[in-house]
């Protein structure tokens, strides 16, 4: 059984993410598998708060090289997730 | 801002220092601004990170750190001028309290000045001694400046004797071989002057011009070239000619040769007069030295280690400075005299101790009497440096700026106030003659 914690993986702390919380947009990493649906309920539970919209967006995979040994970073989902006006998160605990 | 002040034991004074909570929020303001200029963070570009990202990631801590050593050293500074303390040493920075939001608290440990017991230090009746210059004295002078000015006058005639010089050449031999180094041609020499080899210059006494004379001599044992020490030698010495010193007259043209006076009387007048001048000068700083000497030791201070210490640094400095400019380094200079720079130290403790009783005791003297520096006083003494740096280029006005932030204005105050305080004493002390 996924939780809602197993959803939201980890907030997603750049500059661009800092820009857009000024829009009360949200910006987490979350499970590849979760659709928007699970992802507004998780976002909901966890931080108790009333989401407006959830915007998703599929992030590649990218090839990275260790001296001679290629490897990949995994692909992962990237969640942007709008606030109903008058909500907040307070702060993103942990990165 | 907030100060307590407490006295511990000794000169040790003790502050406990409260800052306004704005001025602690704005410091942590700055403390950020000067950190995110240093940390990278993933995600963010050097320089570009938000302050509570910042905090979140590294911690408050940082910043609080990077805020205290922004205003401690400002805070402690103002306490110290707040409380009217002239602090000796480093404090001791304690308990410190900082916290977004509250005020910055902490305590602060310091030695300052120590106070100083005055003693009697007016109408001790010290003598300056009285000054004397006699006909002698003058005579003696003007002797001296004759002989300066003597000639040396070829002598036709006559044998050489001693004092003058003469004008050889020579070989020498050892065991009937010619001498390395032992020769010379129109050498000069000194009679009685012992520049060369004891007897020969003794030998020569006696002789004529263009005679040649066969000189016996033996080698010092001591003899720098080992070869020769002990050995007997003999000169071959042909003289050609004779100086003698002559002195001239002592009249009116010597007067007119040897200064801008046309008669000897005047000279003689003007060198009584420098004669007395000098002494005079001697007496004064003799009688102004004994007047400190009196005045101090009649004072009780309990002068602090740390400023013994570095006084004694600080005449280590001056004395390394001035070996410096004879080419000798300090290292050299302990090799030669077998100390060690704690050797030097140690020796010098007891000026530095009286040095820094001696400031301490016209300090308080000054504040006592009520001796000041007028402003203008300083000022005229600010151009007057500020002249000597200009030189050809540089605004004079610019560089009075300079110095006054460099301290200098404080630096001419306080060798004003001295040198006031001294003529003071002097004045106050000296003794009435009958």
């Amino acid at each position: 059984m996924r939780t809602p914690w197993d959803i939201i993986r980890k907030p997603l702390l750049t500059e661009k993410a800092m820009r857009l919380m000024e829009e009360n947009k949200y910006t987490f990493e979350v499970d590849r598998r979760a659709n928007k649906y699970e992802i507004k309920q998780a976002v909901e539970t966890v931080f108790k708060v009333k989401v407006k919209k959830v915007q998703t967006l599929q992030m590649p995979a990218k090839p990275k090289r260790m001296g001679r040994h290629v490897g990949q970073r995994p692909a992962w989902k990237k969640a942007i997730v709008t606030l109903k006006e008058g909500h907040t998160i307070p702060f993103f605990e942990g990165a | 801002m907030g100060v307590k002040v407490k006295k511990l034991e000794k000169n040790k004074v003790s502050l406990e220092v409260e800052v306004g909570a704005d001025e602690v929020d704005a410091a942590l303001g700055k403390a950020y601004r000067q950190v995110v200029k240093r940390v990278t963070i993933p995600g963010f570009r050097k320089g570009h990170v938000p302050r509570k990202v910042l905090e979140m990631r590294l911690g408050k801590e940082v910043l609080y750190e990077e805020a205290l050593e922004i205003m401690l050293p400002e805070a402690y500074d103002q306490a110290v001028d707040e409380a009217e303390l002239e602090p000796i040493d480093q404090p001791l920075i304690e308990d410190v309290h900082i916290e977004e939001g509250s005020p910055l608290r902490f305590s602060a440990t310091v030695e300052v000045k120590p106070e100083v017991e005055l003693g009697q230090y007016k109408g001790l009746q010290i003598e300056r001694e009285k000054v004397e210059v006699t006909p002698e004295d003058v005579e003696e002078y003007l002797h001296h400046l004759r002989d300066r000015n003597a000639v040396w006058q070829v002598v036709e005639e006559g044998e050489v004797s001693t004092g003058d010089l003469v004008i050889i050449d020579f070989t020498g031999y050892v065991d009937g071989e010619p001498l390395d180094g032992g020769r010379g041609e129109n050498h000069t020499l000194r009679i009685g002057s012992g520049s060369f080899i004891p007897g020969f210059e003794e030998q020569l006494i006696g002789a004529v011009v263009d005679e040649e004379r066969k000189i016996q001599v033996v080698f010092p044992k001591d003899y720098q070239n080992e070869d020769l020490a002990g050995a007997e030698a003999e000169f071959d010495v042909r003289l050609k000619e004779i100086k003698r010193k002559k002195l001239v007259p002592l009249d009116d043209e010597f007067a007119k040769d040897v200064s801008e006076f046309a008669t000897l009387k005047e000279l003689e007048a003007d060198v009584r007069e420098k004669l007395v001048a000098a002494a005079q000068d001697k007496a004064e700083a003799q009688f102004r030295q004994a007047v400190v000497q009196a005045v101090v030791g009649n004072a009780k201070v309990e002068v602090p280690p740390v400023m013994i210490e570095r006084r004694a640094a600080s005449l280590l400095n001056d004395m390394e400075d001035r070996l410096q400019q004879q080419g000798i380094s300090l290292d050299v200079y302990l090799k030669y005299s077998e100390k060690t720079e704690k050797d030097l130290k140690d020796e010098f403790t007891e000026p530095a101790r009286r040095d820094v009783k001696t400031d301490l005791v016209l300090e308080a003297i000054a504040t006592n009497e009520g001796i000041e520096a007028g402003k203008e006083e300083v000022e005229e003494e600010l151009a007057l440096l500020a002249q000597g740096f200009a030189g050809d280029e540089g605004d004079e006005e610019e560089i009075k700026q300079q110095l006054r932030e460099q301290g200098y204005d404080k630096y001419l105050a306080s060798t004003i106030v001295r040198r006031k305080t001294l003529n003071f004493l002097a004045a106050e002390n000296l003794a009435q003659l009958e």
